[in-house]
């Protein structure tokens, strides 16, 4: 008898227990999503860690993003008048401060792109004025600091702000001015952007006419690439066409980047990188996967979250996640996936990749992990005491009437005193 | 009583022979002590132009130290007591409006470079630099407002560089055509904001007369001479020495013929605390018997003693006045703090930062009113421990 029980009864309790077991995974997600981000926030550029005991894990992470065009926007709708512009809550822009610290951003590189039409015009000039704005915007703001190491970017409370440069084009020929840049606080330079320069190719064809005979990287593109492991400067290979890429994963003996680009084999988008690329990435670099619709989805016309976590899909399982981040490219490209229409809706992209079953190991690499580690091995790949062994060696050089006094030296110092 | 007439006479031609010779050596002995005491420091030399004339800056094959085509090396320096140097990133008016950033920047790093190269040299960006330095201190100096390309971010981004003063035009006009423009004005003011001096050598007297107007801090004329000693249109008029007493302005004096006559005629209008020296060297092509390269400093030294300067007036002359002026342009700043690379391998800073605020507290506390809370509290946060030291 007691075998018998109301069927009614255990129908319902089944129906309520599938409505609340799905319901509470969900929000969990979610809630997954936003604790680990509040503890591992996004560097689109920035990371730091802070104490704090959440239920799911103990490091607090701050997410950073790799490439964002604000400046360019601010230039081109205010023509970089700050004083015109309230950051916090800016409207005509993807990036305002608010929705940054909603999105969990702990860290942004921020571009200071100028047009491709400048090159061998007033490309340098708009340059430091973009390397200008961005100080000035971060001296202006409590919420913003500029910093320049991956110190900086552990130690900062706010959220860090660092400068790349996009396109080589801006440093119209002259490592001179590379090393200004970077004594000015850039931190990257991506080598090409959509033109070839005099010493390096870019992946957009036809969209400029600069110097349309260059492949891969010349002499002096090589000294360019030598020249920023030297100083301590990441790589930057958006952009970039494949023989680039080949060739300055060849010469660097530091990691390079991808600031903003996705996998070519889900949307073989000539902005994205091929599997072979990916592979040659493993200890070597990071891909920060970018979220412009274009490069994501072939022309598919539905681009939502889901389309983009293919692709973090797809290079986990190509290479691993510890040479994934991100790279937003807001305020840079035009359209984005439904759901990720700006900088606060970055703890969505988390909550997707939960969902599919990336632990929080992977996410908090992808959000801040691996390219700190990055940037730590190429500043250690140079060194302050590097540099100035550098200079001993230039001073060497010049003593001696030969190179002998240099060949005692260590290796790589030797190229460099030969270029000088 | 009777004296050896023949000894008297042979005592007093000694005596005579003497007496004049331990003058003529203690001048010189007392110049060089004095330098010793208070090296030089020089307002504006042009090697590094040369540097790229000559070797297209490529310092691996100079040897700086003996290097013979030029009025500087690092040995005559050492033999001229130079304490300081402004080395001057010039780049020719036909860049305007081309490439002159781009040559400025490249200039720069040629600088740097430099003075990173050589034990005997050492990059500084202030007036405390220069005090502390135990080598030849270099500073750099923009020549000729062409090199900003009319922007006042590029200005900015210079002086990030180490960048601290700006001739404001060279040999040109910059687009602030006659006297200053309204945006002329607005360079003069940004330099004064960020502390960088302004240097009204090669400018015409209607834009001098301008920027006297304007700048609240104290000005330079990094290498010129008295209009009234020789009336050469790059040469400094009577007017506008008395203007600069009054304004506390320094003029550092560059020599043509009659080069100590200037001194004295700048002295007698306007007074000696407003002369320090800008030899031009490496930038001028003659100089006067006697100041062939740098190396010949004390000559010009034994000059002035001769002619009864005393050694406060020349102290000042060879470095206090500059450095009082330099003070007095950094304690106008009390905004703004900029992030500065450097590759000075002293900076341990994670930033590289290098502030710019007067040591004393008082002024401080000055800047802190005037700031932002935001800035306030940076100043207290970053600044607070050097003032603690200073105690």
């Amino acid at each position: 008898m007691e075998m018998k029980r109301n069927p009614a009864k255990l129908l319902w309790l089944l129906l309520l227990f599938s409505d609340t077991v799905p319901f509470s995974c969900e929000k969990s997600m979610r809630e997954r999503a936003i604790e680990l981000m509040q503890d591992a926030r996004l560097i689109d550029g920035y990371m730091k860690y802070k104490d704090n005991n959440l239920f799911l894990s103990q490091d607090l992470f701050v997410f950073h993003s790799s490439h964002n065009d604000l400046v360019l926007q601010l230039r081109i709708l205010y023509q970089n008048r700050l004083s015109r512009v309230n950051l916090r809550e800016l409207n005509q822009t993807h990036t305002n401060l608010a929705k940054l610290q909603a999105g969990y951003v702990g860290a942004q590189f921020w571009s200071v792109y100028v047009l491709c039409s400048a090159q061998n015009k007033d490309a340098v000039r708009l340059t430091l004025e973009q390397i200008d704005a961005v100080k000035r915007m971060c001296n202006s703001y409590e919420e913003l600091e500029l910093v320049v190491t991956a110190q900086g970017i552990s130690d900062s409370r706010r959220i860090a702000c660092l400068i790349g440069v996009e396109g080589g084009h801006s440093i119209d020929s002259s490592l001179a001015t590379l090393r200004m840049y970077y004594d000015l606080g850039v931190r990257y330079m991506t080598l090409t952007h959509s033109c070839n320069t005099p010493w390096s190719e870019s992946s957009s064809k036809g969209i400029h006419n600069f110097y349309p005979s260059v492949t891969g990287l010349t002499a002096f593109g090589q000294e360019v690439v030598k020249e920023m492991n030297r100083l301590g400067m990441l790589i930057d290979l958006s952009h970039t066409s494949y023989s680039t890429v080949k060739a300055a994963l060849n010469i660097s003996k530091a990691p390079v980047i991808f600031s903003h680009s996705s996998a070519f084999a889900v949307c073989n988008h000539s902005r994205n990188v091929p599997d072979d690329i990916l592979q040659q990435l493993m200890n070597k670099g990071i891909i920060m996967v970018t979220f412009n619709a274009d490069v994501l989805a072939c022309g598919r016309k539905s681009v939502n979250i889901s389309t983009l976590a293919d692709h973090f899909d797809h290079i986990k399982k190509i290479a691993g996640s510890e040479l994934i981040g991100i790279g937003g490219d807001y305020d840079g490209a035009k359209s984005f996936p439904e759901g990720l229409e700006d900088v606060s809706k970055y703890p969505s992209l988390i909550e997707e990749l939960l969902r599919r079953g990336w632990n929080e190991t992977e996410l908090k690499g992808v959000l801040r992990e691996n390219f700190l580690r990055v940037f730590r091995e190429v500043e250690n790949h140079t060194s302050v005491t590097s540099k100035w062994n550098h200079f001993m060696v230039w001073r060497n050089c010049g003593c001696t009437r030969s190179q002998s006094g240099c060949v005692h030296w260590a290796g790589r110092n030797v190229d460099s005193c030969k270029s000088i």
